[in-house]
């Protein structure tokens, strides 16, 4: 490693930073139309074409309110609270590959920003981090509301950040690597891990929504019940910040789904990929872009069609459901991959390089 | 300057400053039980059968935080304030608080002639002005003596009947909204707007109609009205059919309302609950089949009930009420009489615009009509109606002049706002907020 | 059984995804009136430009919320302003005060006092809500007076006094459709709804020249 490629790093990362801002923007905007096309509405269509500006004025109009702290709030924490969500929403998104690395002359650009060799424990521990914003910002703002929000979200947060991890286990073995582009490297010579592997996918998925505290698992703000939850308290551009750390996740829990079980930038074929289908790097990005707006698309669908539920029905899913399912899943996989290469089973879905 | 700013501070008398608890918002605290009386607390813990009070004042006092839902909250549904004393998510104590809506309009009454009085009673149950205006109408004619016309009759239950449809309809809206489905909340709307169209045609106003007075309705149907209302009778129940898929079947919704805001039979009679959260309860009580007012004994209808006594039975009872007041709408459909649509008396009823020029003797109706309004003999009445969201009572006392000695209104409403905590306490947070949703509270109507 | 209510709801908004949307995109489209509409009083005129008002104050005596002021005055008999003895000389409407039911309407003897079609006005300060004669009173062709808004659909202004007509018969089954209203400048006499039978007469003849 010299110069030049810390500074093709530095480069993609501003690129990804530059992107996700840009895709936190028009997701607002798709969550919006979607959301009002699928309750036969019409949703935003003033500001801009198709009412893409929509959430620029948004932004304009947040940035622009008064910054304040409550008379009740604790000062300090209350104003660190919004960074604790948004920083690390931005830094689980580093692990993300998005498309397979290139060459220019002899140089290797990574579709990435960090190719790290833990990368599955980088993203559970920034997603770990990342729920102290509002436990912190519920408990700083010296009301009773957020309070509770914050009061569900530590609650709702162990347990759902345990099934994800469950969930994520099965991959990992199955892979026999913690790196992300590994794992989207084993899918490419086989198949994508959504096949054998469908129930965890599926855990995986719901628990991302309710780590991002999307419906029907939006407890922690559920506004017809704590009116804005943990973030009752915030305004202008500190409420920006939660905002976008909400968006910034919903992006990560798609993207990471897809790199997890969906091939990540891996083309449509199941099982085993034809030879130059994920050589061109764009078109690599194309089909993990397709791919993580389809979940964001159900993200969007999830949330307009379902009723919310309640807290105990929350953790009643989350420990008696969802974790049994999955410590079930997790023996069993290892089960299958132990036989596999005791020769007792044929390595029909092997994991590479074993 | 900034000085001569601080010394400009105002100044607050002694005799102003009170303590808390003396002042109007103050004496409504939520105070803890060792502070307060048994009777007190019995009624914030919902209490109505006797039950052994030597406990309710000993309980965890520093674990508990007391809460204000409102009257600023998203799901009180306007302006009804609620403390509520929680154990981290369980409800322990309720106290509902009314008043933040209260706009005197029974005191107005007295001041308004007879002619004008629909304008008044329609503000109270803003969802279903037409059963308000029904109501004082009904209690007007019975101290006059009046008969109105069958016409006139049958489209008061025509009005009446598609008000209960979009006024349950605003109701599927907002529970859904409150449950966090949003998409329920568009259909409800979608179909309320179809109905409130329908008024608009009618009546010239989407809400507030003053449409039915005492004597008749203002106006006749609007030209090409049977197809509107058979449009309205043939769209509506595919679409309700199919935004109740949204929640029927789902397990979510399921849970969320099953076993949710239990109110036993016994408590809904004690507390005199009414409307589709009586028959919720099991009991078949429906003031159009108990007391027939305005014909509604020519038309058949069942009065659908559900034994499970929580949010999921007033849920399944209002959307079978809505079918039969879909069944009710067809059969006025076909039977619609022809003829007067306000009782023909001179003395109540102003002459046709056309007799004002013919007539010098109309013209001086007309003027006294509109100026001193007419006269109702001495006495005093209540009729009582089934709005949709239980009895509406109207009570009226006349003393022989053209407005009210004293008009007032028994709203469903205001009695479930009191039945809330028999039904909270126990629950969570969530369940409150369904259980809130379900009992339908309109707060004009609770505070009037 | 879990999955499938679920999947059912679902299947709901997937297929509003590719419905006709319901909502109306003012101002852009306009949704048309009915009749009946009660929008913002005007005082009318006759075909020969005299004002219908003769001051009698009907309207502010049943008006349930008060917000009509009338003050009466003797016409100049040089010249008249309406054709009997009197005019009303002082005409205002509080428009935060009215509650739009339609009461003035019906009780106007002479059907001065009409409802248009006109909702959209707005105003920044209190005083700019009571309106006077300047503002009620239509123009010297019928159109009434307003503002003016970008969006205002003006052929929508023809329709106007709809509540009036169809509370003219009174719940009298014999008067329904008969008629009874003058004219109005610039319309003529408006026609009224057929209701339960077509109407008896053709409105010119039930016309009463009051001018």
């Amino acid at each position: 490693m010299d110069w030049v490629d810390y500074l093709i790093r530095s480069v993609v990362a501003v690129v990804v930073f530059a992107a996700i801002l840009g895709t936190c923007t028009l997701l607002v905007w798709f969550e919006r139309r979607g959301a009002a096309w699928m309750q036969v509405r019409v949703g935003p269509n003033k500001a801009g074409p198709f009412g893409l500006l929509q959430t620029v004025a948004d932004a304009v109009k947040l940035l622009t309110k008064e910054v304040f702290v409550p008379d009740s709030a604790d000062p300090l924490v209350y104003r660190i609270a919004p960074l604790l969500s948004l920083l690390p929403a931005f830094l689980a998104l580093t692990i993300v590959p998005f498309g397979p690395g290139f060459h220019i002359g002899d140089r290797y650009v990574p579709m990435q920003i960090a190719d790290l060799n833990i990368g599955i424990l980088w993203l559970l521990c920034m997603s770990s981090i990342a729920v102290y914003g509002y436990i912190l910002a519920g408990w700083s703002s010296g009301s009773k509301y957020p309070l509770l929000g914050a009061v569900r979200q530590s609650a709702q947060v162990i347990s759902y950040e345990l099934v994800m991890s469950l969930a994520i286990i099965p991959v990992v073995i199955w892979a026999g690597t913690l790196s992300t582009s590994g794992i989207v490297e084993a899918q490419s010579r086989y198949h994508w891990y959504v096949v054998p592997l469908i129930v965890p996918a599926i855990a995986f998925f719901v628990s991302g929504i309710a780590e991002t505290n999307r419906p029907p698992f939006d407890l922690v703000e559920a506004e017809s019940e704590l009116v804005a939850g943990a973030i009752t308290e915030y305004g202008g551009v500190r409420f920006m910040m939660f905002f976008l750390a909400e968006y910034t996740n919903i992006i990560t829990i798609s993207a990471i789904t897809t790199t997890l079980f969906l091939g990540g930038w891996n083309g449509p074929i199941l099982f085993g990929t034809i030879a130059g289908w994920s050589v061109v790097p764009l078109w690599g990005l194309f089909w993990f872009l397709l791919k993580t707006g389809v979940l964001l698309f159900v993200f969007i669908w999830v949330r307009v069609s379902l009723p919310r539920l309640r807290y105990d029905q929350l953790m009643t899913f989350g420990w008696k459901i969802m974790i049994g399912v999955n410590v079930a899943v997790v023996l069993a996989v290892s089960f299958v991959i132990a036989l596999m290469e005791q020769g007792a089973l044929p390595m029909f879905w092997a994991p590479p390089g074993r | 300057m900034t000085q001569t700013h601080h010394s400009r501070a105002r100044v607050i008398p002694p005799s102003v400053l009170r303590p808390v608890t003396q002042t109007d918002e103050g004496s409504q605290e939520m105070m803890r039980p060792g502070e307060t009386n048994v009777v007190a607390v019995r009624r914030q813990r919902g209490i109505i059968t006797n039950a052994d009070f030597d406990e309710l004042l000993d309980a965890p006092e520093d674990e508990t935080m007391i809460i204000n839902m409102g009257p600023q909250h998203p799901s009180t549904h306007g302006v009804l304030r609620l403390m509520v004393e929680l154990d981290g998510e369980e409800v322990l104590r309720v106290q509902p608080v009314v008043g933040y809506l209260h706009t005197g309009m029974e005191k107005t009454a007295e001041d308004l002639m007879f002619i004008q009085g629909s304008t008044n009673v329609t503000r109270m149950d803003y969802l279903a002005p037409m059963t308000n205006e029904l109501c004082f109408s009904l209690a007007v004619e019975r101290l006059l003596g009046v008969e109105v016309p069958p016409r006139a009759a049958a489209i008061r239950v025509l009005m009446c009947e598609l008000n209960r449809i979009s006024s349950h309809m605003i109701w599927f809206a907002t529970s859904g909204m409150d449950l966090g489905a949003t998409t329920v909340m568009i259909h409800g709307l979608r179909e309320r707007e179809k109905i409130l169209n329908f008024f608009e045609k009618t009546t010239g106003l989407r809400m507030n109609h003053d449409y039915i007075r005492p004597g008749g309705v203002a106006a006749d149907l609007p030209d090409g009205w049977e197809r509107d209302v058979a449009d309205i009778l043939d769209v509506l129940p595919p679409r309700i059919a199919e935004s109740r898929e949204l929640l029927d079947d789902n397990p979510i919704f399921q849970r969320r309302t099953q076993g949710v805001g239990e109110l036993t039979r016994e408590e809904a009679l004690a507390l005199g609950v009414t409307g589709p959260m009586l028959r919720a309860s099991g009991v078949k009580w429906d003031l159009r089949k108990a007391f027939p007012y305005s014909g509604y004994d020519q038309y058949e209808f069942d009065v659908p009930t559900w034994d499970t006594c929580d949010v999921w039975g007033r849920y399944m009872v209002r959307m079978a009420e809505i079918g039969e007041s879909v069944r009710i709408c067809r059969q006025v459909l076909d039977s619609m009489p022809r003829g007067d649509y306000r009782v023909q008396d001179k003395k109540v009823t102003p002459p046709p615009r056309r007799r004002i020029d013919e007539s010098m003797e109309a013209l001086i109706h007309h003027f006294k009509l509109f100026t001193e309004g007419f006269k109702v003999p001495e006495g005093e009445t209540y009729v009582a109606i089934e709005s949709p969201r239980g009895e509406l009572g109207c009570y009226l006392v006349a003393d022989g002049g053209s407005k009210a000695y004293r008009q007032h209104t028994r709203g469903p409403c205001f009695v479930h706002v009191h039945a809330l905590p028999a039904m909270m306490v126990g629950g969570l947070v969530a369940d409150a907020i369904v259980t809130i949703a379900a009992a339908d509270p309109v707060l004009g109507e609770v505070d009037r | 059984m879990a999955a499938v209510g679920i999947a059912r709801g679902l299947g709901v908004t997937l297929r509003n995804l590719f419905r006709r949307k319901v909502t109306t995109q003012y101002p852009d489209a306009i949704r048309p009136k009915p009749v009946r509409f009660h929008g913002r009083h005007v005082l009318n005129r006759y075909e020969d430009g005299m004002e219908k008002c003769i001051g009698c104050e009907l309207c502010a005596g049943v008006c349930p919320a008060r917000c009509i002021y009338v003050r009466g005055a003797d016409n100049p008999p040089d010249s008249p302003v309406s054709p009997g003895e009197r005019f009303g000389y002082v005409y205002e409407i509080n428009f935060l005060r009215c509650i739009f039911c339609g009461l003035c309407v019906e009780a106007c003897p002479t059907e001065a006092i009409t409802m248009s079609n006109l909702f959209e006005w707005s105003f920044t300060d209190r005083k700019d809500a009571i309106f006077g004669k300047d503002l009620l009173l239509v123009e010297a062709d019928g159109t009434p007076r307003h503002k003016g808004s970008p969006y205002f659909d003006p052929e929508s202004l023809r329709e106007s006094g709809g509540w009036m007509r169809a509370t003219s018969p009174s719940g009298d089954g014999d008067y329904v459709g008969v008629g009874g209203w003058s004219s109005d400048a610039g319309y003529g006499v408006r026609p009224g709804e057929a209701g339960q039978r077509a109407i008896v007469d053709a409105p010119e003849t039930t016309a009463e020249d009051h001018a």
